[in-house]
């Protein structure tokens, strides 16, 4: 597969196709890849697909002015789309490189699993729904489940529905089982009662730097000026009280409502850990509950918030 | 809660100039009685009330949060309050995710003939926010003791 990408991606900037390339290649951490945008032909040789590649690369398309080709797993196809349709990316600038994806490894699980930093971890390979891990020469197996990052458990679509080439067969989505367990988190906090919850975001938010990482390597976070930006009036407190770091994070999650996709970006990049993903997840499902809406699964409907059925929810209207 | 039985809510109301201002406008000149507990800010439509204006006021300090339009179908702009529901919609229910008693926020449809209406409105959610006590969220404080601290 990796062979093929490598050749399509270099017919395609030979033959003029695309002036650029965005795609994986090795990382300079071990178990990483890091993105690899190039318009070289001779570059398109270091592309790689492995169970590394977590970064959602339809961040880099707003505003991109030449055609491009975009390496693409299932969440990230539905991000370009869902740019689609908020006129950020015109589909004809866009060669879509689908891959279906069978989950992503999340290094922190790996670690937790076999009780070593990953310096410490000689090798992680891949079998089908098994995963070997090589620590001091000592092979240890595992099902794969227990380190796949938790949207990846909960995906509903790991094979990208929009492409131009599809590299492979198509995978199936989540097993109700798989599913429960990826949103397992998630359901302990629906569990707490209201003012625990309540107690629970403050203390995770008293951590936020408000480096705004999370914004940042959002695809549904494209805004040119952000709200909290803003100083005629300053919505927010630029100083990062948990307060004002509460209030930006719900904020964001209310304007990516109907457009985040689960890709589970915002957790990874936040680097104090703030639980991130069960925030989007949760306006996820609010939205596929209320309104049957599934961000990016149809590059000709109205971006959600921009359009209502005479038939919404009203129960809640006095 | 323990706080002492003069406490008012605060709550904060954005009206749409069309219909529930008008309504609110009414209770007024037929002399319904309400609680003096609701501040009001006139927006040209409940298709104005961006959900940060609620989470502004929740952090604020203020008890509770009112958004009231035209009923549907009678929007001066045809349509604003269809967008206002769906918006609302996802808001009430990711506060209450959060952590947020739903009834801090209240969204409703008053029209400019519905002056007891908005009256009763006002009347029962202030009596709603007496139950559920002050607005603490933000401040940082665990024990209700009746007091508030500034954001
Ligand atoms: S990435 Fe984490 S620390 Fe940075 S702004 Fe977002 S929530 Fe805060
Ligand atoms: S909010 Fe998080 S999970 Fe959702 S699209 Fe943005 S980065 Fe991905
Ligand atoms: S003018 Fe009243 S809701 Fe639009």
């Amino acid at each position: 597969m990796e062979q093929r990408l490598r050749l399509e991606a270099k017919a395609l900037l030979e033959q003029g196709k695309v002036s650029c390339v965005i795609g994986f290649e090795v990382g300079s951490l071990r178990f990483t890849t890091t993105p690899l945008i190039t318009g070289d032909r001779d570059a398109t040789g270091r592309l790689v697909l492995n169970p590394f590649m977590a970064n959602n690369l339809s961040v880099y398309l707003p505003g991109i002015k030449e055609k491009v080709a975009v390496v693409a797993k299932g969440c990230d196809s539905r991000s370009i789309v869902s740019l689609i349709q908020d006129n950020k990316v015109a589909r004809e600038d866009l060669v879509i490189i689908g891959v279906p994806c069978s989950g992503i490894i999340d290094l922190a699980k790996v670690e937790g699993l076999v009780d070593k930093d990953r310096d410490e971890i000689d090798d992680i390979t891949r079998h089908g729904d098994k995963v070997l891990i090589t620590v001091n020469g000592d092979k240890r197996e595992y099902p794969v489940r227990e380190v796949l990052f938790d949207n990846c458990l909960a995906c509903e679509t790991p094979t990208p529905q929009e492409y131009d080439i599809l590299l492979g067969e198509p995978t199936a989505a989540a097993g109700d089982e798989s599913r429960k367990a990826g949103q397992e988190k998630i359901a302990r906090l629906k569990a707490m009662a209201p003012d625990e919850r309540w107690a629970f975001w403050r203390s995770e938010f008293e951590r936020c730097l408000r480096c705004y990482a999370c914004r940042n390597i959002c695809p549904a976070c494209f805004c040119e000026r952000c709200f909290v930006e803003e100083t005629e009036p300053t919505w927010v407190m630029p100083i990062p009280r948990w307060q004002d770091n509460l209030l930006f994070q719900v904020t964001r999650n209310l304007h990516v409502a109907g457009r985040c996709t689960d890709c589970g970006e915002c957790e990874r990049a936040c680097p104090v850990a703030i639980p991130l993903r069960s925030l989007a997840r949760e306006m996820y499902d609010i939205v596929s509950e209320l309104f049957n809406y599934r961000a990016g699964t149809d590059k000709e409907a109205p971006p959600l918030l921009t359009c209502y059925e005479p038939t919404d929810v009203e129960d809640f209207i006095r | 809660m323990g706080q002492d039985s003069e406490w008012q809510p605060r709550i904060l109301g954005f009206l749409c100039r069309w219909c529930s201002y008008a309504g609110a406008d009414l209770a007024g000149t037929s002399r319904k009685k309400y609680p003096p507990s609701i501040r009001v800010i006139q927006v040209p439509c409940s298709g104005r009330v961006d959900p940060l204006f609620i989470l502004k006021a929740l952090r604020l300090g203020f008890d509770g949060v009112l958004v009231s339009g035209c009923h549907p179908g009678d929007c001066h702009y045809q349509t604003g309050n269809y967008f206002t529901r769906r918006r609302m919609a996802i808001t009430k229910r990711f506060l209450e995710y959060m952590g947020i008693d739903p009834r801090r926020l209240q969204v409703s449809w008053v029209s400019a003939a519905e002056g007891a209406k908005f009256a009763e409105l006002a009347t029962e959610m202030t009596r709603e926010l007496k139950e559920l006590g002050p607005n603490r969220l933000f401040t940082g404080e665990e024990q209700a003791n009746g007091t508030k601290t500034a954001p």
